[in-house]
């Protein structure tokens, strides 16, 4: 059996690599997504995975505040 | 809390060693793509001015791939680079990346050293659930005898016996997915430079294709593998597939982004790493 890159399947695993893990630095002189939970938001929130990440407790505090501000600014669905 | 504004940055795509090569391509929104070099290591960037951000599940899989096209290359120029996260961002200019280049030196060497040569491949055990509950079922002494128990009893009884029979069915069905998860992973771990359990963990999905996300998953890994263990792996994969109520997926090669430690800010003098 060889590996694929090219299919669906290939592509979830892919987008699952690059948000989730890929090397994370923690240095005053950089700025990443991952850590800093005020950047990032409307990026977070199209995410699929988001829901389990809340339900884990790692965004509880600023998805509550960013869903109350989405749903006030824009009138969206929230789910 | 970091403050996030900044007027000039670069984004960081990937880490590779140092070499001749050079790297012509384009990443996210089309940027061209630059190189910076120091200490042995070529930091993979462009230029920025703020962190990206879209409510659009398009945009950002385009800027995904575009991501993952960038460090692709790199890793084609340049042997297996240590991918970084997306939206990763150095504040500065050039010479900013170059000092955290030098002051990470030997721990970025250490960790392309380690995972030189070896890419990272995912794989999906996904089997026939049913099946293997009509089995336990048909098989199990303590489940066939609770089901004649039930069905002789009066109505409460047969409420309890009927919850006890679903409660060790479960148990029974988690027991032998969970064995054979890791019967699984002790045999691709032979095989692999390193493998990584990734459990009932969830991805990071944006709704992406006709991938089916209805399916019965026995086990799920990250593989570290050189090319030689890539051909092992898919031989011991052969085998796996070849019972008709299981089914495999295998991709890559990608770069190891599950591999890739975490890097703090290097003052940590009890890293023993």
């Amino acid at each position: 059996m060889r590996p694929t890159k090219s299919d669906d399947d290939a592509l979830v695993d892919l987008v699952d690599a690059v948000l989730r893990t890929g090397a994370v630095v923690e240095a005053d002189v950089v700025i990443t997504v991952a850590d800093v939970p005020l950047v990032g938001l409307k990026l977070r929130a199209a995410l699929a995975g988001m829901k389990t990440m809340t339900e884990h407790g790692v965004f509880e505090e600023w998805d509550e505040a960013h869903r109350l501000g989405n749903s006030e600014a824009s009138g969206e669905r929230v789910e | 809390m970091t403050e996030t504004a900044f007027d000039e940055g670069r984004y960081l795509y990937c880490v590779a060693p140092d070499g001749d090569e050079s790297l012509s391509t384009t990443g996210l929104d089309d940027e061209p793509v630059r190189l910076v070099r120091e200490a042995g290591l070529t930091a993979v960037v462009h230029d920025c001015g703020s962190l990206y951000d879209s409510d659009s599940a398009t945009r950002i899989r385009r800027w995904i791939l575009a991501h993952q096209s960038v460090v692709d290359d790199a890793g084609e120029a340049f042997g297996t680079p240590l991918p970084f996260q997306f939206d990763t961002v150095i504040r500065g200019d050039d010479d900013a990346v170059r000092s955290w280049l030098d002051a990470e030196s030997e721990r970025l060497t250490d960790h392309l050293d380690a995972l030189a040569e070896r890419w990272e491949y995912r794989v999906e055990v996904v089997w026939d659930e049913d099946a293997a509950r009509d089995e336990l079922e048909a098989t199990d002494a303590d489940l066939r005898a609770l089901a004649e128990r039930r069905n002789e009893a009066d109505e409460g009884t047969r409420f309890l016996l009927t919850k006890r029979y679903e409660t060790r069915l479960d148990r029974l069905l988690d027991e032998q997915r969970r064995a054979e998860a890791a019967d699984l992973a002790d045999r691709l771990g032979g095989e692999a430079t390193e493998l990584v359990d990734l459990g009932d963990r969830s991805r990071a999905g944006l709704d992406i294709g006709d991938a089916d996300e209805n399916v019965d998953v026995l086990a799920r890994f990250a593989v570290l593998a050189t090319d030689d263990e890539r051909e092992a792996v898919g031989l011991l994969l052969d085998d796996v597939a070849a019972d008709p109520g299981i089914e495999v997926r295998f991709t890559g090669p990608w770069p190891p982004y599950t591999f890739t430690p975490e890097l703090d800010g290097g003052t940590d003098a009890s890293d023993e790493v």
